[in-house]
């Protein structure tokens, strides 16, 4: 069983890549903003959510363990 | 509407003080329909972050879709060297839409990643540091020549293998191709001359990475043709655009970043008290307030209502991020130089799914530059304010920076 994650994008960072989006494209959306929206935390594996915040080109995604608040990303 | 409107936006007067010429557009007209060049002009921020975050109503595909001769008018024996030029541009992944645009992108941009971009830190330290002694030893440096050209044309040659007798020839080619931004009627013979030059360099390079690839930049670009991404042109066309994008924008940041410092003894006296930790929030106003690039043009896909004006399919789009950078509804004091600035969401890397690839990279160099200079030479100031910039559009670029610290 794969563990829970919190994941989330900031706002004031996001400059709308959308590489998040192509990468796991079940965890991130972009909204009306055309910027990148965490909607499902556990639409992609871990491995492809890790990849996506990588890729972010402006580090505007955190990812943690959800229940013991660990950070995994950045 | 305005009721005299200059529209040569090559003037000197323009190209010296872009900021007076396009914040007044920005706040009388910021949808403005250039008559000379057939162009619309976009100066507001929230405008341009709006277009560039819809790529599916701008093309990014400017020389393939542009039906319309080259702007300014060219000498008409050159159109056969336009053709070229139309070709060569276009085969640059930055020229692409989606899907494709995508496609190739994922190619490249594992490669500059913050975390792999951060790796190279040390080695822009100790190339800083080097070009600062040599500056030192010599009394007097030009920050143009001795610091900001060379510093970026080192890091991006080292990341893509290429040998170090080579940097002062790909940085004339590189001169030459920087005549894209500029209306010179005969501008096309020197453009070029800088692609094939480019082309006729970077090929035996390829060659072997294709065959014997590495850990450097040029072995990535070879790995995209292998899995049927790139063709060969667009290999060579991509080598030769990150040698070129990968520094000239960052020498205009090392430059124009130093200049405002040096105009703005407060901020400079504020950056000497704690360089390492303010170098950063530093680097981002500097791109803010005399960003690298002046503007970038799109094609609109389909008729796009814009601030009341309707912008037809085919037209011509040019969002200017000198404007949008200094826009008063975005920016408190927007022409106030403040390296405490935050938050600061300037645009000087674009926004959206082109947002600048290199962007990491940038960021890397200016925070070590503006960092080694304010520890290295306190007294640092130019030694004139007679400053001259290159004549173009595309380029917030200095002739030449001669500063002294004694």
């Amino acid at each position: 069983m794969a563990r829970k994650l919190k994941v989330w994008v900031d706002p004031h960072t996001c400059v709308g890549n959308a590489m998040c989006e192509s990468i796991a494209p079940r965890v991130f959306r972009l909204n009306e903003n055309r910027q990148s929206e965490a909607v499902d935390p556990a639409g992609d594996s871990e491995a492809k959510i890790l990849e996506a915040a990588e890729n972010c080109p402006v580090s505007a995604i955190f990812v943690e363990d959800a229940e013991t608040g660990e950070r995994l990303f950045p | 509407m305005l009721t005299t409107v200059q529209d040569n936006l090559f003037s000197p007067d323009v190209i010296a003080n872009p900021y007076a010429f396009y914040g007044r557009l920005r706040g009388e007209d910021p949808v403005h329909w250039n008559e000379t060049y057939a162009l619309w002009l976009i100066t507001r921020h929230d405008d341009l972050v709006w277009l560039t975050r819809h790529h599916e109503l701008f093309s990014s595909a400017v020389f393939r879709n542009d039906p319309r001769p080259a702007y300014p008018a060219i000498d008409e024996s050159d159109l056969g060297l336009y053709e070229y030029v139309k070709n060569y541009q276009g085969d640059q992944f930055i020229q692409h839409d989606r899907p494709a645009h995508l496609e190739m992108r994922r190619v490249m941009h594992g490669y500059f990643t913050p975390k792999s971009m951060e790796a190279w830190r040390p080695f822009v330290r100790d190339a800083v540091k080097e070009l600062l002694d040599a500056a030192e030893a010599k009394g007097e440096m030009d920050v143009m020549r001795d610091l900001a050209t060379p510093l970026p044309v080192l890091v991006i040659a080292e990341m893509m293998g290429v040998p170090k007798e080579d940097r002062l020839y790909i940085r004339q080619l590189a001169e030459k191709l920087l005549y894209i931004g500029r209306g010179d009627y005969d501008r096309m013979k020197p453009l070029t001359e800088g692609m094939r030059g480019m082309i006729e360099y970077v090929s035996p390079l390829i060659d072997k990475r294709i065959v014997d690839p590495g850990d450097d930049f040029i072995s990535v670009l070879a790995r995209g043709e292998k899995q049927g991404v790139f063709t060969r042109h667009q290999v060579l066309v991509n080598t030769s655009l990150l040698l070129l994008a990968g520094h000239e924008t960052t020498i205009n940041l090392l430059c124009n970043g130093t200049l405002a410092l040096t105009r703005h003894p407060d901020q400079w006296e504020l950056l000497k008290q704690d360089p390492a930790g303010r170098a950063k929030q530093a680097t981002e106003e500097c791109l803010r307030y005399d960003s690298p690039v002046i503007s970038i043009q799109r094609i609109a896909t389909e008729d796009v209502e814009m601030r009341g004006k309707v912008l037809r399919k085919d037209d011509r789009v040019r969002w200017f991020i000198s404007s949008a950078n200094r826009d008063p509804e975005a920016f408190p004091n927007a022409d106030t130089f403040d390296i405490s600035r935050h938050p600061n969401q300037h645009v000087a890397f674009g926004s959206g799914t082109h947002h600048c690839l290199g962007a990491t990279l940038a960021r890397v160099e200016g925070q070590e530059v503006f960092r080694a200079l304010a520890e290295r030479f306190p007294n640092l100031r130019a030694e004139t304010e007679d400053l001259e910039y290159q004549p173009s559009i595309t380029f917030r670029s200095l002739k030449s920076l001669p500063v002294t610290w004694h």
